[in-house]
């Protein structure tokens, strides 16, 4: 998948790795592969600023703390991020129920 | 020495690619090291030789000139939140400090009075001079929650980072003409209030040093939002 498209929706993506908890940078791009089949081919070093830019935001915080024995930085989502990501989420579905009531391939409905 | 060359030669050229605040630089640089490290360790223990490890790990975390735009954009905005906290608890204080002294060497403005009151245009231009940094700071302040609000909505760092620059820099600027216009004003009301207290007169100096100080600052964040 090219990475302009990811673009524009790796704000969501970021914040739906952590909807299950803290995790350091490393995890973060691990789980967003796994969870894409491997199909997210986005430079992983574009992915800390996203995460700094979506601390400003206050939608997710930070930290330094010890993660098997070595000091990482992990992230968590806030209030806020939680908002945020249920929005993503609902916006996400409209826009997918409406693009493959198109591009879906069903029968059109019968002209009045 | 292969082993640690790929990754420190990789950081190295993003180091010398990023200006900003050293202690935001090295937390970036730590970060991707960590970053950098735990994928060469994943592509080693997949059968990559560790120099081989480590070219796949950087290839992964993209072309440094792509990286380093995305990070400088970090440190812009890094400056300007710290430019205009500075704005914020500077220009307020220059201030009291600045009529505390007034106050302890010269004492009441009424002591002036004995020609006769100041004009009122006179006194519009000391009203607005004493809310000046208090009016700049609130503006300083609200520019933070809007920045916020505009990072939410997916502007960029480096577009954060000028509209920090900017507003700090209007916010010098209004300060910068008040403090001159009621120096130019009093100079030609009465020039011997400028001239009697000559402690006075060094701290006005220090006031328009701490000024040009932030302006250079302000400027900053526009050096560092350009890359």
């Amino acid at each position: 998948m090219k990475s302009d498209a990811l673009r524009g929706h790796l704000d969501g993506l970021l914040l739906a790795t952590l909807d299950g908890g803290q995790l350091h940078g490393y995890a973060i791009i691990e789980a967003l592969q796994l969870r894409s089949g491997g199909a997210l081919d986005l430079p992983t070093g574009t992915v800390y600023p996203a995460l700094r830019r979506l601390e400003t935001a206050g939608l997710v915080a930070s930290e330094w703390s010890t993660v098997g024995g070595r000091r990482r930085r992990t992230y968590r989502l806030t209030k806020a991020g939680h908002r945020a990501l249920a929005a993503e989420r609902t916006a996400w579905r409209e826009f997918t129920t409406a693009i493959e009531g198109v591009l879906g391939g069903g029968p059109w409905p019968a002209q009045a | 020495m292969a082993r640690a060359g790929v990754i420190d030669e990789y950081l190295t050229s993003l180091d010398r690619r990023l200006r900003g605040p050293e202690q935001v630089k090295d937390d970036l640089l730590a970060e991707a090291r960590d970053s950098l490290d735990d994928a060469a360790a994943a592509h080693a223990a997949g059968g990559l030789d560790a120099e081989e490890a480590q070219r796949r790990a950087v290839a992964e975390f993209g072309p440094v000139t792509l990286i380093a735009r995305d990070y400088q954009g970090l440190l812009a905005l890094a400056h300007g939140v710290r430019t205009l906290w500075t704005v914020i608890l500077v220009l307020p204080l220059a201030h009291v400090l600045w009529e505390l002294n007034r106050s302890f060497w010269i004492g009441s403005w009424s002591a002036f009075d004995h020609a006769g009151p100041p004009p009122a245009w006179y006194l519009a231009i000391a009203r607005a001079n004493d809310s000046a940094g208090w009016v700049v700071a609130g503006a300083a302040l609200c520019a933070l929650p809007v920045g916020r609000l505009l990072a939410r909505r997916g502007t960029s760092a480096v577009t954060l980072a000028r509209l920090a620059g900017a507003v700090a820099g209007v916010a010098i600027g209004v300060n910068l003409v008040a403090t001159l216009a009621i120096t130019v004003a009093t100079a030609h009301v009465d020039l011997g209030r400028l001239l009697t207290s000559p402690p006075v007169a060094a701290a006005t100096a220090v006031s328009l040093a701490v000024m040009a100080r932030l302006a250079v600052l302000a400027r900053r964040c526009l050096v560092f939002a350009a890359g």
